[in-house]
């Protein structure tokens, strides 16, 4: 049985005016525990509106989201217990931060959840290490932090919770490289450490080919493709078609391979390629 | 969130929003005014016509107009009812007495004097400026208008400019506060639930960062505008000139002749006056 799973969904936006806008049209999708899934899709595809279904902030017009099997919706006022069991980190969330530390802060959701003081400064110390925030980084404010950092601690402000499914969306938009890399890793270190069902919404094909091992792709509110990683990313055409791309390096070996320099096509990361590349070159690495 | 009745602006091509911005504030005023000349029931009676003839020229929708009145529904009928049982009128008819409780005929008149003038106050500020004119053109207007200050060393230009920004940061913000309500009640946050105190409490959360975030794009849009070259109001020139037509003229006549009017109906119409 899948962890989460999306039953047939719609939604509707300012449903019965002349606003009406569909933003999911018939969705299903399976999120497996101990996966990192991806949701790739273009601007206004619907992937940051299913997103929120997932935790039950949007409730859909038509249709069940499963989590273990449940429907989340059975009973609307145990809406909250859902939100703690399926983290959901929206958008630059370092814009949510407020409490005087960062400490506080992470401790938010966990006080939320009524636990006791010392699970809660536990968890703050375990979280913080899965993002990488340093123990003199929890006594400052957020607002002194950089905007890398900032971003860590709002996730690690949702890992805190011990979702079994967590949910991000975009986490490393405007990031610099570094950045961008310690926040993913720190995503695969909780993924590892609890076996979560772990979503990453994002733009980034290279990061979705790095990081993620299945891939749903979202087109005009529905669900153009799912499946593992290399399946999907080795449909360049069709992912073309819809607006999006593969990640570079595939774009490289093809332009190689049209070049008539024979290389494998099932290269999706920098690491592959350099492999291929050397192998091709009789050497070892 | 979206439900916050504001920037109520209503389009639509009716003599009303042609009507230059500058005049339809001083109609606006001159008609606010108006609906306090009123004394007697004949005066009260062409004021609510008056305000049912400016909806019908505007082209606006009377449930647009019913809705903004809903708003203050609650004080006009706490208005009415304390009007209804606190007038004394021992020269009037003594409709109802009941130990302390005394209706006169009065209070009623009373009553429904206030009602008419509250309902006319909001329908014509509502069709001579918020629902005929946008914003912009409203701080434009008030700017110019005011613009005589300038002698006095009033900054009429910098407030008509924070009042631009402000009306126009006001969709972005509530959109803001939806974001960020979102994202604590993905951290558990509860609204909705709990004491006043702990549901007051509980927009802590959401209140400090919509501010910082406040102030990031305040810094931001004034980094914008001084790369743009703005520097107060001083030799700006404008997009859109303001000018006076025939048909303003016309219309501030109108709004002119009617005051005259329920002026002079007050002295000589008969009846209960206020």
């Amino acid at each position: 049985m899948s962890k989460l799973t999306v039953e047939n969904v719609s939604f509707i936006y300012s449903a019965g005016t002349p606003f009406e806008v569909k933003a999911l049209d018939g969705v299903s999708v399976n999120i497996e525990a101990n996966r990192i899934t991806g949701i790739i899709g273009h601007t206004g595809s619907g992937k940051s509106t299913l997103v929120q279904m997932f935790n039950g902030l949007i409730r859909p017009t038509e249709g069940r989201i499963l989590l273990d099997g449940e429907d989340i919706w059975a009973d609307a006022k145990k809406i909250s217990a859902v939100r703690y069991r399926v983290g959901l980190v929206m958008q630059y969330p370092e814009y949510q931060l407020f409490e005087e530390t960062v400490e506080a802060d992470i401790a938010y959701g966990p006080k939320n959840m009524g636990l006791d003081e010392a699970e809660i400064t536990q968890r703050v110390i375990e979280s913080a290490k899965f993002v990488g925030l340093e123990e003199q980084d929890l006594k400052k404010s957020p607002f002194d932090l950089s905007g890398g950092q900032k971003r860590r601690a709002a996730i690690a402000g949702i890992m805190a919770m011990r979702p079994e499914v967590l949910v991000l969306d975009e986490p490393s938009a405007g990031l610099d490289p570094a950045g961008k890399k310690s926040i993913f890793e720190g995503i695969r270190k909780y993924a590892e450490a609890t076996g979560a069902a772990v979503i990453i919404v994002s733009h980034s094909m290279d990061d979705m080919a790095k990081y993620c091992e299945d891939i749903i792709v979202m087109s005009h509110s529905r669900v153009a493709m799912t499946g593992k990683r290399n399946e999907i990313f080795s449909r360049g055409d069709e992912l073309e078609a819809i607006g999006l791309g593969v990640p570079q390096m595939t774009y490289l070996m093809r332009l190689l391979a049209q070049r008539g320099i024979n290389l494998p096509q099932d290269i999706f990361t920098v690491d592959d390629a350099e492999a291929a590349i050397i192998e091709l070159f009789g050497g070892a690495k | 969130m979206k439900s916050i009745a504001f920037g109520q602006y209503y389009p639509s091509n009716s003599i009303m929003h042609r009507l230059d911005p500058r005049m339809k504030i001083i109609m606006g005023i001159l008609y606010i005014v108006t609906c306090f000349l009123c004394k007697n029931v004949i005066t009260f009676g062409i004021l609510a016509l008056s305000a049912l003839l400016l909806i019908i020229i505007s082209k606006i929708p009377i449930k647009i107009v019913l809705r903004s009145i809903k708003a203050i529904i609650f004080i006009m009928i706490f208005t009415a009812i304390l009007n209804i049982f606190w007038t004394k009128g021992e020269d009037y008819e003594l409709l109802l007495s009941w130990r302390f409780i005394n209706i006169y005929s009065s209070g009623l008149y009373n009553a429904a004097f206030i009602v008419i003038r509250i309902v006319s106050m909001i329908i014509g500020t509502g069709i001579f400026l918020t629902y005929t004119t946008t914003p912009i053109q409203l701080t434009d207007g008030l700017e110019q208008l005011l613009s005589p200050l300038k002698v006095l060393k009033v900054p009429v230009h910098e407030f008509a400019m924070m009042m631009t920004i402000a009306l126009r940061f006001i969709p972005t913000i509530i959109e803001e506060t939806e974001k960020i309500m979102a994202a604590q009640k993905a951290r558990g946050a509860d609204f909705s639930n709990g004491s006043l105190v702990k549901r007051a409490k509980a927009l802590i959360p959401v209140l400090i960062p919509l501010f910082i975030s406040s102030f990031r794009r305040a810094g931001e849009l004034a980094t914008a505008m001084t790369c743009r070259c703005y520097r107060g109001g001083k030799g700006r020139t404008r997009l859109n000139v303001l000018r006076f037509s025939f048909k303003d003229f016309v219309a501030l006549f109108l709004v002119i002749a009617f005051g005259t009017g329920i002026v002079l109906l007050n002295i000589y119409a008969p009846g209960y006056t206020m």
